[in-house]
């Protein structure tokens, strides 16, 4: 056998050190050996199979590769592998300290923008929410905006938690508008204000469309949106890029079903508390949902009809599912949604349908790398110690492009610097 | 060793209560004490609202042949429990099927004591959250002690059903962390009520919410008083303390001397009822350099602190808690919102087990609060991971016994211990796992909560009419 590093899952579990880390990282090709492999493909799931990555990609799939030459082969005896998990929508880059206006950048209090606002620029691959989250099975990101001024809050973009400069995978992906409470309160007080101005946006995006040259000449009528906001429309109007709208009633949900009827919108609405009531609707209109599958509390008059089993009621109606981390977690950790994931299968969503909610769903919805474990697909990847929903099972290996990342962050460093803590200086001087 | 609540005064109290209600039929318990009260003014007021709760009659319960995690330490499999009178008669192997009783056959069934929130504003910040029921934060005055938070409480916020759903059976509710002192908080069962009163856990002793840190000196800075710093805050407190003692000492003259009474004050009565042992201090504190420095605040004015609340950094101090006898009520993972909450590791609750200081996983949230046996799960697996042998017969503590000792009522709650309040949760599975659910939970031997059956689920006013007019908020069978 050609192996040249066979590690256990011990020393896997700590890439703590260097001289285990460094190997990983250079590794070219890769072999899971005897893991449940949880493809989300065509390949099903393989109760006891091997994987193999090569040059950043799955290179093959199946019950039993043999012995093959790897640079790394892992023994995934009772481990279990699944892509790696992607953040539907998160601030991931764009906060540090939620608190500290300095560390943010996913909002501006300047009301000259709104869907022309696009924070990707501002991405920061140096925080340290991407190491935490990638510890815990985060291999993808959708960033998004979010405003206190507008209800057209910009446009997000999608990441890879490498932590590298160059993490940004897509700069324009989609535009976020809010609807519901929140919508109406920054509109002006009324959900109908708030529909009305983001009819009224797309219509004027329409209209500028048709008459750029015109209104570039300002030989146009005066329009209510600078040309910056109705140019980043276009690409709605066109389906390139979807709309991300927040709404959580289920009336405010029909609405918006009605507006990307007539405006041919790729419609995702974000919260869907009440999903479940226009599940029907929204599976034949075939728009995609993020829910906060453990946001079951009617905290607020739009979220009446919260309930744990809404994720598995709209799936069961034939609706794509995204699962956000707990909406109480944040961005922060957004590699909770695995923990939302196991809560909405404990209330009825079918297993692999629960996986599949923070993993393949979000890459075919917003057209991303990743989601599925199949030749040719890009290797993000997670093995995990057991259950991949359950809450006593973690993350012992992540493999983002083929490489695998180092699992150590600041909750890990701070623990093994105050693992017995006692008085003196000597804490002082511990790496 | 014990943590604050040691206070003889506070566990005679329990008891000479218990033995009052109908429900308290331990003879042990009832000794000649009740007239063993501090011969000084009664600051804390106890009797001022005082709790109406009795529980239901209901026959005895046979738990059968379940794993047990006693919240002392064991795990016992295929062990039987009774429960009888409201409280826990027995626990063993082959117990006799009770004359008239309900039995539970516990095959694949995990059984914990009922869970303890010790932070929670439930009823002070209810569902459907709107400005006019914002009521638990009185954010005019650093130092409002003299606010008392049952006095907010809607009974019928339909989370209190939603955290039942999750085995919670006792829960504090708290003032808010915008002051230095908040106010008093109150423990309460959880059960339906008409007032607060019906919730009120008898005989619990108050607590006092104080906050360290950010949100006091961001709040009162941005008025332009004081404090607008940390060191503001230490003023504040000491500042307070001191009138505190005064107050005490006047009323403690007046008792032994007689002369004029003098005149009440409702902020210094709650202040002295901490110094004379009968409040205990929740102090919401995210650093270990401020919990230290409460610490030596608490040795300069004789008063024990009875828990650090959010103490994220409480790692850091550990060995300082464990020496001082002082809670901390952790976050499984929560971080990030704010700088003091950025030193966040998730072997936090683990460390400070570990280094012998009594640890415990708090919500704070109404969404926190339906899960925290997953909540103590992710808890327990970072110490292992950190390299500590933490089994679920141990970390079961960090979610019943310690905080019921955060709250002094540890006599009479908290564990699988005959004599104890039957407050019990029958989980479908290992509690420590996601998939599981509680499906039974008894409170003083009562079914207040049953999976399998909707009669047997509680459902505030508010669901009532909601959504459907001749329904409910959900239709039947849907999961809340």
């Amino acid at each position: 056998m050609g192996i040249k590093q066979v590690f256990k899952i011990g020393a896997i579990a700590s890439l703590v050190s260097a001289a285990v880390a460094a190997p990983l990282a250079t590794a070219q090709t890769l072999l899971i050996k005897d893991a449940k492999v949880i493809t989300l493909g065509d390949q099903g799931t393989l109760q006891m199979g091997d994987l193999l990555v090569k040059d950043g990609r799955i290179e093959q799939v199946a019950e039993d590769l043999g012995n093959l030459n790897a640079d790394l082969v892992i023994d995934g005896r009772g481990k279990v592998v699944t892509p790696g998990i992607i953040a539907p929508s998160s601030e991931l880059g764009l906060t540090e300290i939620g608190a500290a206006a300095s560390t943010n950048d996913s909002a501006i209090e300047d009301a000259s923008i709104g869907a022309g606002f696009n924070p990707s620029v501002a991405f920061n691959p140096h925080s340290t929410l991407i190491p935490f989250n990638r510890a815990g099975g985060v291999t993808r990101a959708v960033v998004v905006p979010s405003s206190q001024e507008k209800i057209f809050a910009g446009q997000g973009f999608a990441i890879k938690l490498t932590g590298e400069f160059d993490s940004v995978t897509n700069g324009a992906l989609l535009q976020r508008v809010y609807f519901g409470e929140y919508g109406a309160e920054l509109a002006g007080g009324s959900r109908a204000r708030a529909y009305e101005q983001i009819e009224g946006a797309l219509a004027q995006a329409k209209e500028y469309a048709d008459n750029r040259d015109a209104i570039r000449r300002g030989e146009w009528r005066e329009l209510d949106f600078s040309i910056d906001d109705l140019e980043s429309l276009q690409p709605l109007l066109t389906g390139e890029q979807p709309v991300l709208i927040t709404a959580n009633r289920a009336s405010d949900i029909l609405q918006l079903l009605v507006l990307a009827e007539q405006y041919k919108l790729k419609l995702i609405v974000e919260g869907a508390a009440e999903g479940w009531m226009v599940a029907e609707q929204l599976a034949s209109a075939r728009v995609p949902v993020i829910v906060d599958a453990m946001g079951n509390s009617p905290d607020a008059f739009e979220k009446l009809g919260a309930r744990m089993d809404n994720a598995a009621l709209l799936q069961k109606a034939g609706v794509t599912v995204m699962i956000s981390g707990p909406g109480y977690a944040g961005s922060h950790n957004s590699y909770l949604s695995r923990q939302g994931a196991g809560n909405a299968v404990a209330y009825g969503l079918p297993f692999e349908e629960g996986v599949r909610a923070i993993t393949a769903n979000a890459a075919s919805v917003f057209g991303l790398e990743g989601g599925v474990l199949a030749p040719g697909a890009v290797a993000d990847l997670v093995l995990w110690s057991g259950d991949p929903l359950e809450v006593t099972s973690f993350a012992e290996l992540v493999v983002i492009d083929g490489k695998p990342q180092s699992l150590v962050n600041r909750s890990t460093r701070l623990r093994d610097r105050y693992l017995h803590p006692q008085a003196g200086t000597g804490h002082g001087y511990k790496k | 060793m014990r943590p604050a609540l040691e206070s003889t005064k506070v566990v005679r109290r329990l008891l000479a209560t218990a033995c009052s209600t109908a429900m308290a039929l331990t003879l042990t318990a009832c000794g000649g004490d009740e007239e063993a009260r501090s011969k000084g003014a009664d600051f804390s007021r106890q009797d001022a609202f005082p709790s109406t709760y009795k529980a239901d009659e209901a026959g005895p319960v046979l738990i059968r042949g379940a794993t047990l995690l006693t919240g002392t330490g064991e795990q016992l499999n295929n062990t039987d429990v009774l429960l009888k009178d409201g409280k826990i008669a027995a626990v063993g192997e082959e117990l006799k099927v009770p004359k008239k009783g309900m039995v539970v056959e516990g095959s694949g069934k995990w059984v914990t004591p009922g869970i303890i929130d010790v932070h929670s504003h439930l009823g002070d910040y209810p569902a459907p959250a709107i400005e006019s029921s914002q009521d638990g934060n009185e954010m005019t005055a650093p130092n409002t002690a003299q606010v008392w938070a049952e006095h907010s409480v809607w009974t019928q916020d339909p989370q209190f059903a939603l955290a039942l759903a999750g085995g919670v059976t006792t829960l504090q509710i708290l003032p808010g962390s915008a002051n230095l002192f908040g106010g008093r908080g109150v423990t309460l069962k959880n059960v339906p009520g008409r007032s607060v009163q019906d919730m009120k856990f008898p005989g619990a002793p108050y607590g006092l919410k104080m906050a360290c840190g950010e949100n006091p000196k961001r709040v009162y800075g941005g008025k332009g008083t004081l404090p607008s710093t940390r060191m503001g805050n230490v003023a504040g407190y000491r500042q307070a303390w001191i009138s505190a003692a005064a107050y005490r000492d006047k009323w403690d003259n007046y008792h032994e001397n007689g002369g004029e009474e003098p005149d009440r004050d409702l902020q210094m009565e709650t202040l002295a009822g901490v110094l004379n042992g009968d409040i205990l201090v929740h102090n919401h504190c995210y650093r270990g350099e401020e919990m230290a420095i409460m610490m030596d605040i608490a040795k300069e004015f004789d008063f024990q602190i009875s828990t650090f609340h959010h103490a994220v950094e409480a790692y850091k101090v550990a060995d300082l808690l464990a020496e001082n006898n002082v809670c901390a009520a952790m976050w499984a993972d929560w971080w990030g919102f704010k700088h003091e909450a950025f030193d966040m590791t998730e072997a936090n609750i683990a460390i400070v087990d570990q280094a012998k200081a009594c640890a415990m996983i708090h919500s704070d949230s109404a969404i926190g609060i339906q899960h925290l046996n997953e909540e103590t799960a992710k808890a327990m697996l970072a110490g292992q991971r950190a390299g500590f042998h933490i089994e679920p017969r141990h970390a079961v503590s960090w979610m019943t016994l310690n905080p019921a000792r955060a709250l002094g009522v540890d006599e009479v709650t908290g564990s699988l211990e005959k004599g104890k309040m039957a407050d019990v949760v029958v989980w479908s599975g290992n509690p420590f796992s996601v998939y599981s659910k509680a499906e039974k939970v008894f409170i003083d031997g009562v079914l207040m909560y049953d999976r399998d059956n909707p009669e047997r689920q509680p459902h505030s006013d508010f669901e009532l009419g909601i959504l459907n007019a001749e329904g409910e908020r959900l239709p039947e069978g849907g999961q809340r």
